[in-house]
């Protein structure tokens, strides 16, 4: 088995007769927050879903450890080991936080004692999530929800994490909070994929950031790199 | 009015049923199975046909009918819904009114025109505090309010209960984290299945059974579900034991013959109120 958690080759997918991404390659490094940062509808979550098996691919190679997942099932590659937090919707509202997190174990299909000693243990990372099991998930408050959707993720305690901007509408507090648990997460040994559109608060948290700029690979380099830089916009804007 | 009441109370019921089942697979499958109907007609032939030809007892036909009708609609859906899956719901709308006919037809090409009845005893009707209730009034109730029980049960209690309910709030989040769809969406039809069985036969048992008996119900069962709010199972009961009660109730006030008509202003009134119906809420669209 390799060590390279994902490793993306000449990367092409999109929608309909278009093509959102065009060829893109790339390795993420074994145990590391890898960023993917790009302005509005770069492709970005595009990209995520593509590694998660929600989008197709139609050229080029995924692999997971180094196994060929491109033409993988969702359940598939979630059962190798890789898990996706999306960037809205990413619980179900109409049920409660206690059957989120249940569903979340059922759908690995964890039972019992087992299921019950997993959630345990994610609940212990979101304290503010396991005060409320028996309320709507929809009725949670942004962050709360991120949390929730968070601890979902986790439930599987899977070797490669991808989060969709999961900071997103959140005030910098809350935000703060999510990186922090990112930082947990990755220290415990998870690989973090993580798209972020708030950049200076991500940089902190990742080692190697993606710039992505019309679906394709602008610049790819170690975080503190860019921390020096002062001219994000440009490179954003393509004259870097 | 006690007497409207009951009546009422036990329409509604067997209504529920049917309203329960279509708010079932519009949940999950965002369409609204127009074959409900003939899908009770060719329940209530199957039953017909074990019990009359087969010389089953009545009791054993339905049970046999309840537990293979499901059977038939997993069918049904492999062969006409499974392959346009993706196709949007107006396509899956006019495939299921294509099944509908094909579903009605196969019982009037097998059966005929002519009424049929299932092979039972009359039963004198039972008194109690001056409202008249037959036998089966009180099965149907039994029946019907048993079934209700066990669909809660299934959809609250159990993991697939619970996929079920994931799917119809949120399919993307859903497949997201590796939700077997097929086999939630199969669970579907045959739960669905189960209660248009168990209302094909009630009716059969109110009524005589022909080619036409779903079609009575089609636009009341739509109605109940809409009332209710499409898709929430508990909003298609109480849709249609309110549509079932206010049907009764008007004919103290109108000529029975328009009780239709208020139960249907009554539809209008909440849908001004509640768009989304009374346990509706809303849908998430991107
Ligand atoms: N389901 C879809 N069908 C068709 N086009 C889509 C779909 N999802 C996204 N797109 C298009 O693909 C492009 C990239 O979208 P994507 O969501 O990947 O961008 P993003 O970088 O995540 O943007 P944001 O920062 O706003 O989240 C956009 O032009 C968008 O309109
Ligand atoms: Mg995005």
């Amino acid at each position: 088995m390799s060590a390279i958690p994902i490793s993306v080759e000449n990367l092409r997918a999109g929608y309909g007769g278009d093509d959102i991404l065009n060829g893109i390659t790339f390795d993420v490094r074994p145990g590391e927050v890898f960023t993917i940062i790009g302005p509005n509808g770069s492709g970005k979550s595009s990209l995520i879903k593509v590694l998660a098996g929600i989008v197709p691919v139609r050229e080029g190679r995924i692999s997971l450890f180094g196994r060929d997942v491109t033409h993988l099932k969702t359940a598939q590659r979630i059962a190798a080991g890789l898990a996706y937090v999306p960037q809205e919707f990413n619980v179900f509202r109409n049920m409660t936080v206690g059957e989120n997190l249940r569903l979340a174990t059922e759908f690995i299909g964890l039972r019992g004692g087992v299921a019950q000693s997993e959630r345990d243990r994610v609940l212990g990372m979101f304290p503010d999530v396991a005060g409320r099991l028996g309320v709507q998930a929809g009725t949670l408050s942004g962050g709360q929800r991120q949390m929730l959707a968070f601890a979902c993720a986790l439930i599987s305690a899977p070797d490669v994490l991808l989060l969709d901007e999961p900071s997103a509408g959140l005030s910098p507090r809350l935000a703060g909070e999510i990186f922090e648990a990112v930082q947990t997460v990755n220290a415990q040994g998870t690989t973090v994929i993580l798209v972020e559109q708030n950049v200076a608060a991500a940089l902190p948290v990742s080692d190697r950031v993606l710039v992505l700029v019309n679906g394709a690979v602008r610049r790819l380099a170690p975080a503190t790199d860019l921390k020096a830089r002062d001219d994000l916009a440009q490179l954003f804007l393509g004259e870097a | 009015m006690a007497q409207l009441l009951v009546n009422g109370l036990v329409t509604g019921l067997i209504v529920a049923l049917p309203a329960l089942a279509l708010s079932l697979t519009f949940g999950i499958l965002r369409f609204p199975n127009f074959a409900i109907g003939a899908m009770l007609t060719a329940a209530a032939y199957l039953a017909w046909v074990l019990n009359f030809y087969g010389g089953v007892p009545l009791v054993a036909a339905a049970l046999f009918t309840v537990v293979l009708f499901p059977l038939v609609a997993l069918a049904c859906d492999a062969a006409v819904f499974r392959p346009l899956r993706d196709r949007g719901p107006i396509t899956l709308l006019v495939a299921s009114m294509g099944l509908s006919f094909v579903l009605e037809n196969l019982c009037r090409l097998m059966f005929g025109n002519e009424a049929r009845n299932f092979d039972m005893a009359l039963t004198r009707p039972y008194r109690v505090m001056g409202v008249r209730i037959n036998f089966e009034q009180i099965l149907t109730a039994g029946v019907s309010i048993g079934a209700m029980v066990l669909v809660y049960v299934i959809l609250i209690h159990s993991p697939l209960g619970r996929a079920m309910r994931a799917m119809s709030d949120n399919p993307t989040l859903a497949a997201a984290r590796g939700i077997e769809a097929t086999r939630v969406v199969s669970l579907t039809w045959l739960l669905a299945g189960a209660l248009t069985a168990a209302a094909g036969i009630l009716i059969g048992l109110d009524r005589a059974i022909d080619p036409q008996l779903g079609w009575n119900y089609i636009i009341v069962c739509f109605a109940a579900a809409v009332v209710g709010g499409l898709g929430s199972p508990v909003g298609a009961v109480v849709g249609a034991i309110g549509l079932g009660v206010i049907g009764e109730l008007a004919t103290l006030v109108v000529d029975p013959n328009y009780r239709a008509g208020v139960a249907f202003a009554a539809i209008a009134l909440v849908l001004l109120f509640r768009p989304n119906g009374l346990f509706g809420r809303l849908e998430i669209r991107k």
